[in-house]
């Protein structure tokens, strides 16, 4: 009875090993027979514009495009959102154990809580949200990217510089379905705007534009500022321009005055490199895959797939805990130095 | 040498150099996380500390590296 089953397990694994590597032999011979090579696409570092028109303008600012890291940013918090709703309906089911998404969350949400309780102490409550939210946002983008198609589906474009010829695949009602490829002879004989087209995909991940990593390390460091204010009121400035042993140390006060002043220079970098970490290893992936793609279309890949998605979480957690372990310095301060002195 | 393709030139080349820096980070991971696995070693009821502790260490050098890497993209893609 028992051999049964196990047999079947074997034969199904069997079976599926060979269905993929049918589908691997299957792809480079198929392609090769038609002619087909892998291509490099082109890289975009701004978000590339999906509307002709600006959706709208902004007074000082500028105008507002539809670009494909809006669509990233739209599906990151579609996917949030879904979250919650399914957790709130898992903790209103009333089950001691929750189950499904809800317990994965739980568990993620626990472990965030348990490293948030070791650092800011008794702030712990207000510091908590903004960890676990960015966290989850971040990770959520980061980790949208990854979904086969994200990067590859959208609208072709005509490029000024270079590219590759077009090709028609067939249509579904009056959309037209067309493909990109490299026909392996420059297509300069075709004239000056022959057949040069790039893809303009829909979906990017937003981890990969600027202005949401530069957005969001606004939003963190300024928040961080806020946390300072609310435990240590007025006295938080203090961090910035110290001039309590001015003239009763001559010498240390002021190293401590331009030790302040640093801290304040220290402030604008945080934003900096909280935006360029999050967007250079982000984009930094993306470019990555697009090379390994293009040069081993094969297995190569999937290794690079996996190394992303460890990126992405740990980049996700890097960003959370950078602004939790601030926001908890923020808090302590020089408020125990001055109960010392008292 | 026409003024495109020295162009093109000039950014490779200025891409590459850009992540030299990239030599300093690798080393500052590399003797962080040798620390934090000796102290783990030591003390391992300390781990989940130690590991926030690295991750936060890392996540400071491996900045400096993506500074260079930043550079590098700016100079391939954007100039």
């Amino acid at each position: 009875m028992s051999e049964k089953p196990k047999q079947r397990v074997w034969a199904r694994w069997v079976v599926l090993a060979a269905i993929i590597l049918g589908l691997f032999l299957f792809t480079p011979f198929f392609g090769i027979g038609l002619g087909i090579k892998p291509i490099m696409p082109e890289v975009f570092l701004p978000g590339e514009k999906l509307s002709e028109q600006p959706l709208f303008t902004i007074p000082f600012v500028g105008p507002f495009y539809y670009t494909n890291t809006t669509t990233g940013i739209i599906l990151a918090d579609i996917v949030v959102i879904l979250i919650a709703i399914g957790v709130s309906r898992g903790v209103k089911s009333g089950k001691v154990a929750l189950t499904g998404i809800s317990g994965a969350v739980e568990a993620l949400v626990e472990a965030l809580h348990g490293i948030t309780e070791g650092t800011a102490g008794k702030w712990t409550k207000q510091i908590f949200p903004w960890f676990a939210a960015i966290t989850l946002l971040v990770l959520a983008s980061n980790w949208l990217g990854l979904i086969p198609g994200a990067e590859t589906i959208g609208i072709v474009h005509h490029s000024e510089h270079k590219g590759y010829a077009l090709k028609d695949l067939g249509a579904i009602g009056g959309l037209k379905i067309q493909t990109i490829w490299d026909e392996g002879e420059p297509a300069a004989a075709e004239g000056e705007h022959g057949a040069q087209y790039v893809i303009i995909p829909f979906h990017r991940p937003v981890s990969t534009d600027l202005n949401f990593t530069f957005a969001l390390a606004l939003v963190a460091v300024f928040m961080v500022q806020v946390m300072g204010f609310r435990a240590q009121g007025w006295g938080y400035l203090t961090k910035f321009w110290n001039v309590k042993h001015f003239f009763s140390k001559p010498i240390f006060g002021f190293i401590d005055w331009g030790v302040g002043l640093l801290e304040l220079v220290s402030e604008f970098s945080k934003i900096l490199s909280f935006a360029f970490r999050l967007f250079g290893n982000l984009f930094a992936g993306a470019v990555l895959i697009f090379v390994m793609g293009s040069l081993v279309p094969i297995f190569a890949p999937a290794m690079f797939y996996l190394l992303e998605f460890f990126v992405g979480l740990i980049q996700a957690i890097v960003f959370g805990m950078l602004t939790m372990t601030f926001m908890a310095q923020a808090t302590q301060g020089h408020g125990e130095h001055e109960e010392a002195h008292a | 040498m026409e003024f495109e393709s020295a162009k093109i030139l000039g950014k490779l080349i200025g891409a590459g150099l850009a992540m030299i820096g990239a030599i300093g980070a690798g080393a500052g991971i590399g003797i962080v996380t040798s620390g934090a696995v000796q102290a783990m070693g030591r003390n391992p009821d300390a781990t989940g500390t130690i590991q926030t502790n690295m991750i936060l260490g890392i996540a400071f050098a491996e900045a400096v590296a993506i500074y260079c890497l930043v550079v590098a993209l700016l100079i391939l893609f954007v100039f």
